[in-house]
């Protein structure tokens, strides 16, 4: 049950994020609003609700599974993209190691060493 | 006898009438997927999840039923999408005493990162004079799909090309994090974390998962800012120029 009690918290904090975006005319998506207001209800309560702590790890796990289907398509659809894979290939491969390489070199100026233990923040 | 053959031959196509047939096929290709990949031996350049979705397009291609067909039962198990990117609420608050600690070095790198990884492929497709239709549909490549869904349609880009492009970008993030910290005697699991999140989505993180749970901490707490992060600049941006 306490599942399903905390997939009804997720449920109204994703209309509620829907709301927001609608009423707002946010370009965003509902979900990420719904996100960030649940981190604020938490924040503010100073605790997390178990039902939700329970519901969200076999939601998260299932994230690789829910992004599936829409990448059976694709095979579907190649033919369209026929003239431009190359471009496509080369901008998401090249592309992706040059920010990996950039955000390791920027994070490895800029984030203090590791120490033993965090004392002093 | 002949009615008998008839009724056999349509089966395909009343499964496929309820979402039922769509969500069998998506789990067990699944869970297949998986052991093909534990068979392989783990390969980093093949995630279970495009060898699961090749199995479902094999599947779809001999059956007497269109990629339409499946992609409307798909859509029931979808719908999870939305209340699983509520659920990153999660790991986001665990992460708060990480972040407040961390947070001047994580605000100052953190959106550059973020923004230069779209930037770059964006660009590099530009200039190799992609239309605009392609590159809406590259440029949330980094983002985890629930938002890079959402921002593609907001964009004008194509929702089945954004989700290959988010595989083959997290597969290259993958490799490339390892490749590249071997390469800059990078050991720190915070800093392979934050890589692997930023660049490399879900995929990146379930990756980082796999290697500590700090470096999973730190992936999911990247791939979260980096999601929020992209979703409130690149529309914002994007507009300003097309």
């Amino acid at each position: 049950m306490s599942v399903l009690r905390g997939f009804l918290w997720l449920l109204g904090f994703l209309l509620l994020g829907q709301t927001g975006v609608e009423l707002l005319d946010l370009p965003m998506p509902s979900g990420v609003i719904g996100m960030l207001l649940l981190a604020l209800w938490f924040l503010y309560r100073g605790r997390m609700n178990d039902d939700i702590v329970h519901v969200s790890q076999p939601l998260i796990a299932m994230l690789a599974l829910l992004i599936m289907p829409g990448v059976v398509e694709i095979f579907f659809i190649a033919g369209r993209y026929a003239h431009q894979w190359p471009a496509i290939l080369i901008a998401l491969i090249v592309g992706t190691l040059l920010s990996v390489l950039s955000s390791l070199l920027l994070m490895r100026r800029y984030l203090p060493p590791a120490t033993e233990a965090p004392a002093h923040e | 006898m002949n009615e008998w053959l008839s009724r056999l031959a349509s089966l395909p196509q009343s499964w496929f009438e309820t979402p039922v047939a769509a969500i069998a096929l998506t789990l067990g290709a699944y869970f297949a997927g998986i052991q093909v990949f534990k068979l392989m031996r783990r390969p980093s350049w093949c995630p279970p999840m495009l060898i699961a979705a090749l199995l479902i397009a094999a599947v779809i291609a001999v059956l007497p039923v269109g990629v339409e067909d499946y992609n409307r039962g798909a859509a029931w198990l979808m719908l999870l999408l939305g209340p699983a990117t509520v659920a990153l609420a999660v790991p986001l608050y665990q992460q708060l005493p990480q972040i407040r600690a961390l947070w001047k070095p994580i605000l100052l790198t953190l959106p550059l990162s973020a923004t230069l990884a779209a930037l770059y492929a964006v660009a590099i497709a530009a200039l190799l004079g992609a239309p605009v239709e392609i590159l809406a549909s590259l440029a949330p490549k980094s983002v985890t799909s629930p938002i890079a869904m959402g921002l593609t349609r907001e964009l004008g880009g194509s929702t089945a090309l954004l989700m290959g492009a988010l595989v083959i970008t997290g597969v290259t993030a993958i490799f490339g994090v390892e490749w590249l910290c071997r390469l800059l005697r990078i050991r720190d699991p915070r800093l392979i974390g934050l890589a692997l999140g930023i660049n490399g989505h879900a995929l990146g993180t379930v990756r980082a998962f796999e290697i500590s749970s700090v470096a999973g901490a730190f992936a999911s707490l990247g791939m979260s800012l980096t999601g929020t992060f992209t979703a409130v600049a690149l529309p914002l941006v994007w507009h300003l120029f097309f």
